[in-house]
């Protein structure tokens, strides 16, 4: 990776630019201010999102390929560091994942290629933000551009699965005692709260077969960060985002939890940064964030 | 249970092991994969791995609790045998979609649902339930 920041391929992904609008704008406002810029690839398609598990699996990887091959030949035409970056965990993971299996298995590599009459040539890094705030611009540099005091924010870090795991593949951070999202949320000044959840999975696709699952692993988790002292919890994972926050609406298995606002690491980084949240789609979460925004931040909550 | 190994099954059991990239032997019933679900599967990861070492593909096969998996990999980071459970349930739950036997009806889904889930979970939903 370089080591000056500039203008970075980046990959959005279908959620993105629909239920994650708020994710990539507030993103791309912070990235203005640090002083990057996020260059979305102009033809890019769905990665599938869930990588598949099973070794004969190469029908799945011919998507998240393409999208490398996208990245590979812009980087290759504009001579700047192959990196690829993403925003979505989803995306992340299963670009990041096929990364690793086309580099270390030639062979199915080579299958890819053939079949989808394209040539990757394997050059590609794929970087999420936060690994990118961590690694080319430093949360020391980012503590020194925070405007707003941060103080009064007790905010939970979560991490979720897919962000981490596998550790072998991905890297990022260690997978049952990661500090990434810790150390950013120090970076900003906020009251970091620690607690045991902050690894376990909120059902993730299961919504789509089990949401009562998905509501009670849900308020496990938020029962947890609640009991540790948190007011607002932050993710990087659009999925995480909406089973935590929509799973509040089940008000009887929520019967005892006051409302728990979930946000985008990248919207409080906006707070943070004393940034105009208009866009942001914060009064679209099912638990209102505005009230705790308002009221720690002064900010203003015109966005309404 | 009475449990007597079936000797077609070892076919299976291999086909399964080729298709995931499993080596069911290597597990050695430590539990700790078990031990870290958080799908409360009945029956749980290692007791599905258990089936198989047994020869008893069709138990595992046709255990409902291969369809509350979500993923989330904690079984396989954990493995201090480098087994993944997660791999060996999704190889499991493939051969039933192969066989176009889908778990979720679209006809039924709630358009609620649909409207308000983010894109990847309607796309993760499809690959491992359709
Ligand atoms: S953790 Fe690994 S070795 Fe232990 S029971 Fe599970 S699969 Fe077998
Ligand atoms: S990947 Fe599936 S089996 Fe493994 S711990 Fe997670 S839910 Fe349980």
């Amino acid at each position: 990776m370089s080591d000056k920041p500039a203008r970075i391929p980046y990959y959005p992904g279908c959620t993105m630019k629909t239920k994650a609008l708020g994710f990539e704008r507030s993103a791309m406002d912070c990235a203005e201010v640090i002083g990057f810029e996020m260059d979305e690839l102009k033809d890019w398609n769905c990665c599938g999102a869930s990588y598949p598990l099973t070794k004969d699996n190469l029908m799945g990887l011919t998507a998240p390929t393409n999208i490398l091959i996208e990245a590979e030949r812009r980087c290759q035409k504009e001579e700047v560091d192959p990196n690829l970056l993403t925003l979505c965990v989803f995306c992340y993971n299963t670009l990041k994942r096929t990364e690793f299996a086309l580099g270390q298995d030639k062979k199915k590599l080579e299958t890819i290629n053939a079949f989808l009459d394209r040539k990757y040539e394997g050059s590609v890094r794929v970087v999420h933000y936060l690994e990118y705030l961590r690694d080319v611009i430093g949360f020391d540099n980012l503590a020194k551009m925070v405007k707003t005091d941060m103080s009064k924010f007790k905010v939970a870090p979560y991490y979720g699965c897919l962000l981490l795991k596998p550790q072998k593949e991905i890297g990022l951070d260690d997978p049952e005692d990661p500090v990434i999202l810790h150390n950013f949320l120090d970076a900003l000044g906020c009251k970091v709260i620690d607690f045991p959840a902050q690894v376990d999975c909120c059902g993730s696709y299961l919504v789509m077969r089990e949401p009562e699952k998905v509501s009670k692993l849900s308020y496990d988790i938020l029962a947890d960060a609640n009991e540790y002292g948190a007011e607002t919890l932050v993710t990087a994972c659009p999925l995480c985002q909406s089973n935590l926050d929509q799973s509040q609406g089940d008000k009887v298995q929520f019967a005892d939890l006051d409302g728990m606002p979930i946000l985008y690491f990248t919207q409080l980084l906006a707070i943070a940064f004393g940034l105009d949240t208009k866009t942001h789609k914060l009064e679209e979460h099912h638990i209102d964030p505005l009230p705790l925004l308002k009221a720690h931040s002064g900010a203003d909550s015109e966005s309404k | 249970m009475l449990i007597n190994p079936v000797e077609k099954d070892q076919k299976r059991i291999s086909d399964l092991e080729l298709a995931t990239g499993e080596t069911i032997s290597d597990c050695y019933q430590c539990g700790k994969c078990t031990a870290g679900c958080p799908a409360s599967m009945d029956p749980a990861p290692s007791v599905l791995i258990q089936f198989l070492k047994l020869g008893q593909f069709e138990l595992a096969r046709n255990a409902e609790s291969i369809w509350s998996c979500m993923a989330c990999l904690t079984c396989s980071e954990r493995c201090p045998k480098n087994v993944s459970p997660a791999a060996i349930i999704e190889g499991l739950k493939n051969l039933h979609l192969r066989d176009m036997d889908p778990r979720v009806d679209l006809e039924t889904m709630s358009r609620d649902f649909l409207a308000r889930s983010p894109q990847m979970a309607i796309i993760s939903g499809f690959r491992k339930f359709i």
